[in-house]
């Protein structure tokens, strides 16, 4: 064994995920001299064993960021007390308020009425699609696109997910509602399945909005992600969970309880051919693409800038308001509870 | 910070354009609560109009007599063109233009309660003794 052996224990600065302990294992034992490298999520740290000539732990660590830097990690010595920033909610939590009136204020107005049409022209379903992306189907969708695309871009994937996510969702739309215009019947998951399907998003919001505050760090534990042994088998070690992930919620959105989702389901299935169901389904999606775009697209302009704790701890809060909404409406649909919300 | 403010601008357009429209539209929406519950030969029925919420919200009607809920929709896309009353079992899916019935064979004396699909707009039918 070589003299110059050493392990060190440093602590990472920036590791969050089952992936984030893969992807630093992998960098790390990419280095010249590395041996080995074992991360833990629990306490944050990373045991590194090595030949790292005569620097000294500090310098090791210093170096070994570098290779970690363009993942989002850094590497230190000493452990770093874990910046709360409460400050930042004087901000938050107006911003957050002022989006939660602002979007009671549309749905109380009647957003919904301005649909004033019997017979659906494909002009008519991209309209319908404008107004469902700004009604109560924003707490649905809006808010899983909201938390997603600030997940990724804390975890500094910006763009890619957000392509990825309307892809999928814009394909889905139109294969599915092509599917159930030549078939004539529609994919209904009944009350039990909606409500399974409603209380699992919500929860999944729930937890990425906390996560999203950054004040609760036994929270991101929670977070849901790929299992490690399948991260493992696949291409790149985050790889999977960043792609999948968004492609394959894209496609789900075509099932999550929303009105006038199901209202052009419903009309798809009169059309009797995959090219109008599928055409019909293809202009309501394109219909919810600005405003849920807009939504997702704050996320990175916004990233690099100081500013950047204030709009995650907004978008959190955001998140829990559209999660608890969607909770609470779940278990009024099942009959747990009686009706709360009154638009 | 360009794409920032170009959002920014581009959301504030959307959403006052929306509250524009549904501000002229509001004035004609508030049709006054006529009786909406009538007997024919023997059978109870009630009319409900679905479009963005039901109307009337709350009904009165008597307890013990055959019911039909009479929803009635014309051009409806929202929530309210999924019917659901946990207590009766029903989900139903409305046409987005027609009318469409929930029998009600014995309505017991108290509230009944349904809501859209998602939960937001709820309905109320009191029956009473």
């Amino acid at each position: 064994m070589d003299s110059n052996q050493k392990t060190y224990t440093f602590y990472v600065k920036g590791m969050h995920c089952e992936a984030c302990v893969l992807l630093t294992e992998s960098e790390l034992m990419e280095v010249e001299g590395v041996t080995h490298a074992v991360s833990s999520l629990k306490t944050h740290t990373i045991e590194v064993s090595g030949d790292f000539g005569w620097r000294t732990p500090e310098e090791t660590a210093r170096e070994l960021s570098q290779v970690l830097e363009k993942h989002g990690y850094s590497l230190s010595v000493e452990k770093q007390e874990h910046e709360k920033n409460w400050s930042e909610f004087t901000v938050a939590i107006p911003v957050a308020l002022g989006f939660a009136v602002l979007f009671i204020l549309l749905q109380k107005l009647g957003i919904v009425n301005l649909v004033n049409t019997s017979n659906v022209s494909y002009g008519t379903a991209f309209l319908i699609g404008v107004i469902a992306s700004l009604s109560t189907c924003m707490a649905v969708v809006g808010g899983l696109v909201l938390s997603m695309s600030a997940t990724f871009a804390r975890e500094g994937d910006k763009v890619r997910p957000q392509i990825l996510f309307h892809t999928g969702r814009i394909v889905a739309f139109f294969i599915l509602g092509g599917v159930i215009g030549a078939l004539g019947s529609a994919f209904t998951l009944g009350p039990t399945g909606m409500f399974v399907l409603g209380l699992l998003v919500g929860i999944v919001m729930l937890i990425l909005g906390i996560n999203l505050l950054d004040v609760f760090p036994w929270a991101k534990r929670l977070q849901p992600s790929m299992p490690k042994f399948l991260a493992k088998h696949a291409l790149g070690v985050s790889e999977m969970n960043h792609v999948l992930t968004p492609l394959l919620v894209g496609v789900a959105t075509f099932f999550l309880p929303c009105g006038f989702t199901q209202a052009m389901q419903l009309y798809s299935l009169t059309t009797g051919s995959f090219l109008a169901g599928g055409l019909t389904m293809l202009a309501f999606a394109l219909g919810t693409l600005p405003v849920l775009a807009l939504i997702g697209f704050s996320s990175f302009s916004i990233k690099n800038s100081a500013k950047a704790g204030i709009f995650f701890k907004s978008a959190g809060l955001i998140v829990i308001l559209f999660a608890l909404f969607n909770i609470i409406n779940s278990l009024v649909v099942i009959g747990a509870i009686s009706p709360v919300f009154n638009f | 910070m360009k794409p920032l403010q170009l959002a920014l601008i581009i959301s504030a357009t959307l959403i006052g354009g929306a509250i524009l429209l549904t501000l002229n539209k509001s004035g004609a929406q508030e049709v006054p609560a006529t009786n909406n519950v009538s007997i024919v030969d023997g059978q109870q029925i009630i009319d409900i109009t679905a479009k963005g919420g039901y109307t009337p919200r709350t009904s009165t009607a008597k307890a013990g007599i055959p019911t039909v809920l009479r929803f009635h929709t014309n051009g409806t896309f929202d929530c309210s063109s999924y019917i659901r009353i946990p207590s009766m079992g029903v989900s139903q899916a409305l046409p987005s233009t027609g009318t469409v019935d929930i029998a009600v064979t014995d309505p017991k004396a108290g509230a009944l309660i349904g809501m859209c699909g998602m939960g937001m707009y709820p309905f109320q039918v009191n029956f009473q003794s």
